[in-house]
């Protein structure tokens, strides 16, 4: 056996794995956005070709959740990278002294989102939640319940944003702070001897060398914070007034409780293209074949 | 000594910034703790206080014997162990394989699995209901983890390739010249010297499916529901019984936060890999 088949053969468990468990399933899925289904098991189905899509694209909800889908994801990414940047830029800034601190900031990257986001739920809570009660007390509100963190439709998909941000700014502080111990120190001399401040030195020299891994973070999450469903749904439920209904819940609830699965299937399967599309498109930017050591 | 790192008198500034960051960044999961050991009308009081006035274990006696809690915890661990080893099976040879034979295949194949990363998980959750259904995996913790090795899997292999990557070819070609095997060659020669990566890869599934919401929901109902399912379910089933409910978030948090101390330099090294590489 040549090498090549050796190597098929290694690989054909996964692959086919991944075929049954993914790609069928998904297959089916777009399969399924060109029917009118019934919720029930077994019930006619009726073929109905892009009826679904253009119902999809018609309906209100559905521009609506696209929109918050875009403006969570932006929220929680921009939020991350910034805190993120500022904790690694610090972790860096006291060299290898802050290791157990490094170890301390990671740990919710291990509790689930759903934890997360019940703890969040709680600790934002209208009557007895202890951040407005904190801020109430530093004299920052007038009042215990000023602010309506979940309940208030114009501001509730940053709140829920709060326990995403919360969970994974960690992530990006870790790659960063990698990114960061491989910046050359010549670089960071010469720019020093040639009288450049730190701002200068940020955004001239080390945010540029640090475009690789910054983009790589930025892509992963930005793709989790899209696909975000549990931080949200233990929150608000996609409420108050639909104000945090971001595609995942909408889909999900389009096919549970609404029982439309073919409906549920368009707007999913529009959402799984342009996840791909913008995933891939950022793909193809970044990772250049040839130019790491792969 | 890093370029960037300070000396002088701005470092004490910066300890202070980091200790006020560090308090906040802890205060939440503190504030849950402490609020387990309240009793269940302090747990509620407004105002809210930060530490309880009288310490109690209520919470936890009463959250741990409900009805399905214990049982729910046994099925998080049952089907996160289940989806760990089929994801380290499925993913070692198939890491392997791409980085030593460095084929066109390969080359798809790891692109096609990092592109499954970014699929929606309802796309995919929806369809397996209706396979499970057809395969009699329905409500058991086998078929739920199944569908959390979807997640799992892309993932490890990436891992898994990264730490293959790093050991020299020689290794293997002197196995062979000593007659071994090529699957010999991985499995007494390479896999030993990956061990590190593998227990990474190992504590990643493992976490991936430990936290997993959505199949969990869209899979199980009564014999294999997961503990995120029960905690969400909480509130509406048992009245505003917040105080059991951080009972059982802390029950449900604590040990994996404990190992991850304990582990931390292999996570570091692989969030660092899995996020650089992809």
């Amino acid at each position: 056996m040549n090498d090549r088949r050796f190597a098929l053969l290694l690989m054909l468990p996964a692959a086919a794995f991944l075929a049954v468990f993914v790609l069928w399933p998904l297959a089916r899925f777009v399969y399924d956005s060109f029917f009118v289904i019934s919720p029930f098991a077994g019930a006619p189905r009726e073929f109905v070709g892009f009826a679904n899509y253009a119902a999809a694209f018609a309906s209100e909800a559905f521009q609506n959740a696209a929109v918050r889908t875009v403006v969570y994801t932006l929220i929680v990414v921009i939020a991350e990278f910034t805190l993120g940047l500022a904790v690694a830029l610090l972790f860096t800034a006291l060299g290898h002294r802050s290791a157990v601190f490094r170890t301390i900031f990671m740990y919710p990257l291990m509790i689930a989102p759903v934890v997360a986001g019940l703890l969040w739920r709680f600790l934002l809570i209208d009557n007895f939640g202890i951040v407005n009660e904190l801020l109430y007390r530093a004299h920052i509100l007038a009042s215990p319940d000023q602010i309506q963190w979940l309940s208030d439709p114009n501001i509730a998909l940053f709140a829920v944003a709060l326990p995403d941000i919360w969970l994974t700014t960690s992530f990006i502080t870790l790659v960063l702070f990698a990114g960061l111990q491989n910046i050359p120190g010549e670089v960071v001399e010469a720019a020093r001897i040639d009288g450049a401040r730190y701002p200068r030195l940020l955004f001239s020299i080390i945010i540029p060398l640090l475009r690789p891994v910054i983009a790589v973070a930025l892509i992963v999450r930005g793709i989790d914070a899209a696909r975000a469903f549990d931080i949200i749904l233990i929150q608000t439920d996609g409420g108050p007034q639909g104000s945090t209904t971001t595609l995942s819940l909408l889909i999900y609830r389009t096919m549970t409780r609404f029982g439309d699965p073919g409906l549920a299937s368009a707007m999913g399967t529009v959402y799984l293209f342009v996840m791909l599309a913008v995933a891939i498109a950022a793909i193809m930017l970044i990772w250049r074949p040839g130019s790491t050591a792969r | 000594m890093n370029p960037l790192e300070t000396r002088g008198k701005s470092r004490l500034i910066l300890w202070v910034l980091l200790a006020v960051t560090l308090i906040l960044y802890g205060f939440p999961f503190v504030y849950l703790l402490l609020t387990s050991f309240k009793t269940p009308l302090d747990a509620i009081a407004v105002p809210p206080t930060v530490w309880p006035e009288q310490w109690t274990l209520e919470n936890y006696v009463s959250a741990l014997s409900r009805e399905g809690v214990p049982a729910a915890l046994i099925n998080s661990v049952t089907t996160a162990v289940i989806s760990t080893v089929l994801s380290l099976v499925l993913a070692v040879p198939a890491a392997y394989a791409i980085t030593r034979f460095r084929t066109p295949s390969g080359r798809v194949f790891i692109i096609a699995a990092l592109v499954t990363r970014m699929v929606p998980t309802i796309a995919v959750g929806a369809p397996l209901v209706e396979i499970m259904r057809s395969l009699g995996l329905t409500d058991t913790s086998f078929g739920l983890a199944l569908a959390h090795t979807t997640i799992s899997l892309p993932l490890s292999i990436w891992l898994m390739a990264s730490f293959f990557e790093a050991v020299p070819d020689e290794l293997d070609e002197a196995a062979k010249v000593d007659g071994c095997s090529r699957l010999q060659a991985l499995w007494r020669v390479v896999l030993p010297v990956v061990t590190g990566g593998l227990a990474v890869t190992a504590i990643f599934a493992f976490l991936a499916s430990w936290n997993e919401f959505l199949f969990a929901l869209l899979l199980t109902s009564v014999r294999a529901q997961t503990t995120p399912v029960v905690i969400a379910n909480f509130q509406t089933q048992f009245g505003l019984d917040w105080g059991g409910m951080t009972a059982l978030a802390a029950v449900y948090s604590v040990p994996v936060i404990i190992l991850t101390l304990f582990l931390q330099r292999q996570i570091v090294a692989g969030l660092t890999l899995g996020a650089v590489k992809g």
